[in-house]
């Protein structure tokens, strides 16, 4: 009781240093609130997420907003370096899975992920949405269905005036890419896909955080 | 939570000028009754009689520092989301310089000067139009000086990494640090209050 | 907390009538929490702190930029803030947040009996000194924040409070200056 009417009577001055002084104590043995270790979901949302398939970006999709240079994304190949080197997707940077925690992705990006197939770029989706990233997708089918896709687009030997014309814009998107467009006859599957050595020289939404930032204006004082 | 609620798009670019009003308006508030409208108050404190800038400044730096540090730490804010500068180091050093003889010249600082102004300081209003000319006089000579502008960029450098201490470890210290000049400040005022009745007698 | 003796005796006409006397002004570490809040509030809304300078900027870019919008463009500095014409270069976060501390300055003022036209200066200074002092220093701070990437607000209380290494550079810089600068000064003041 006289403990608690001495600390009530103490000056204000006193006691907020008082306050600041715990407080910066407590902050010294949190030591450091970022944790980018361990994360906590909500399951049914995500699970919901899946199902209605709201996570998908379709490679058609992709070529579609790479020709016509949207910057609004950034696409982000989670392989390793020495495959992101082989060959990439244009426009695309590289962060491997696990170095997806380093601080180069904001939590407020628009982000879509691909890998090899599609099962890496589901589990880092899955990741990133735990760590609370707003907009995360990934490239349905990953960079087997883009180079099956829009590198080398088949066509069978018979074909209707449908999917012939359709086979014709797929050309033109295959080409701008530096793909090869192949005609496939019945039975023999010969299929020469050379991939694209150097990454074609078309304007690319660079996708850093320097490209996504407002130009216009400096944000500071 | 997920702060920064505009980062995250919670609401439109018009609606974050609303918020810029209401906001200034409790900086101007908080300003005014700190007494940062007057520039006796803010130029006694360069001469230890009345250390009002360095609380208040202290205070609210402490505050918002331990705020943000618990809000980081209970996972609600993403503070690689919140803007500051960029380092560069001696372009800013030099220009602290400046400032800091402007300030003790003048008498105020660009937002004490506002609230001078407004409350009818003819100082204020004068040293704004000042202010005004400085930066037309900057921006006609930025070619001229846009080398050394831009010098010793060190990026977006965070205080605990780059002395290579844990976030928490420095907040403790920007604390310790706070209250001993508040400690050191209260001290001096009465000394400096005593030896001017003395001189006066 | 410190403004609700300024809002009772508002309410009360006849205690007002008689003091007209301005209220001293408030305790320095609740006005610097007060201050920090709304500094926090700025950082969890916006992901910004506050600023100051920044405002001026625009206007004076606006200004050259409506009399030699050339001139503007082909200048790097005032062309940052003009940006590209699309969008009115005063229609700026920061250009409302001081107009916002006007409003809130003239209020808390008001609610003192704090305003009063009057010029700030020691007794052994001309008035018409004081007033060339106040323009010359406002050069120099406007001069300087550019130089520095913000003022007061911006760095030292905005980085100061992020914990960024330049705005405490910048921030013992602003003390070292004055403080050097304190003695040639001190006939303004004392």
């Amino acid at each position: 009781m006289k403990l608690l009417n001495f600390i009530l009577g103490l000056d204000v001055k006193i006691k907020l240093a008082a306050i600041a002084i715990f407080l910066g104590l407590t902050a010294f043995i949190i030591s450091d609130p970022f944790d980018n270790a361990h994360a906590k979901i909500n399951v049914k949302e995500l699970a919901l997420i899946v199902q209605n398939e709201v996570d998908h970006v379709n490679v058609d999709e992709l070529a579609d907003w790479i020709i016509k240079s949207k910057t609004d994304y950034r696409l982000v190949d989670i392989r390793t370096e020495k495959e992101f080197n082989e060959y990439n997707i244009p426009g695309s940077e590289n962060i491997p899975i696990t170095s997806l925690f380093d601080g180069q992705l904001a939590r407020n990006e628009k982000i879509i992920l691909y890998s090899e197939g599609g099962i890496h770029s589901a589990q880092a989706w899955f990741l990133l949405k735990a760590k609370d990233f707003r907009n995360v997708y990934m490239l349905r089918g990953g960079l087997e269905e883009w180079k099956d896709k829009i590198l080398f687009p088949k066509l069978g030997v018979n074909a209707s005036d449908d999917e012939n014309a359709r086979f014709e814009i797929a050309s033109a998107i295959s080409r701008y890419f530096g793909g090869t467009p192949q005609i496939v006859s019945g039975n023999e599957i010969t299929v020469s896909v050379e991939i694209p050595k150097v990454a074609p020289k078309i304007q690319t939404p660079t996708g850093s955080a320097a490209g996504t930032a407002k130009k216009k204006k400096r944000e500071g004082c | 939570m997920n702060a920064p609620f505009f980062k995250f798009d919670m609401f439109s670019f018009d609606i974050s000028l609303v918020v810029a009003f209401i906001i200034g308006i409790g900086f101007g508030f908080a300003l005014e009754r700190g007494g940062f409208g007057s520039a006796r108050i803010l130029a006694s404190q360069f001469y230890f009689t009345d250390m009002r800038v360095l609380k208040v400044m202290f205070s609210a730096i402490v505050t918002a520092m331990l705020g943000v540090f618990f809000f980081v730490a209970f996972g609600w804010l993403d503070l690689s989301l919140v803007y500051y500068t960029d380092t560069n180091m001696i372009p800013q050093v030099v220009g602290g310089l400046i400032l800091g003889v402007g300030f003790v010249v003048g008498g105020y600082c660009p937002g004490t000067s506002c609230v001078a102004a407004v409350t009818g300081r003819i100082d204020g209003a004068l040293y704004l139009i000042g202010v005004m000319a400085g930066i037309f006089i900057f921006g006609e000579l930025f070619p001229l000086i846009e080398n050394f502008y831009s010098s010793t960029d060190m990026g977006r450098v965070f205080l605990p990494d780059y002395l290579g201490m844990s976030y928490g470890m420095v907040v403790l210290l920007v604390v310790l640090m706070a209250v001993g000049a508040f400690a050191a400040a209260e001290w001096g005022e009465r000394k400096m209050a005593a030896k001017k009745s003395g001189v006066v007698k | 907390m410190m403004s609700i003796t300024g809002i009772f005796s508002k309410n009360n006409e006849a205690v007002q009538e008689k003091v007209h006397e301005p209220k001293p002004y408030s305790n320095p570490y609740l006005v610097g929490i007060g201050l920090g809040l709304v500094l926090l509030a700025s950082f969890v809304i916006m992901g910004r702190g506050l600023g100051a300078s920044g405002a001026f900027s625009s206007i004076v870019a606006t200004g050259v930029y409506q009399l030699a919008p050339d001139h503007t463009v082909s200048n790097p500095y005032f062309q940052e803030y003009v940006g590209d014409g699309s969008i009115n270069p005063l229609k700026d976060w920061l250009v409302f947040e001081v107009l916002g501390v006007f409003v809130g300055g003239l209020i808390s003022g008001l609610i003192a009996h704090r305003v009063k036209k009057t010029v700030e200066k020691g007794d052994r200074i001309s008035v018409r000194n004081r007033l060339i002092f106040a323009f010359i220093g406002g050069g120099l701070m406007g001069f300087g924040a550019k130089l520095a990437r913000g003022c007061t607000s911006g760095q030292a209380l905005t980085g100061g409070a992020l914990l960024n290494l330049g705005s405490w550079a910048f921030m013992m810089m602003v003390f070292a200056g004055a403080y050097a600068m304190a003695y040639f000064m001190r006939r303004q003041w004392t």
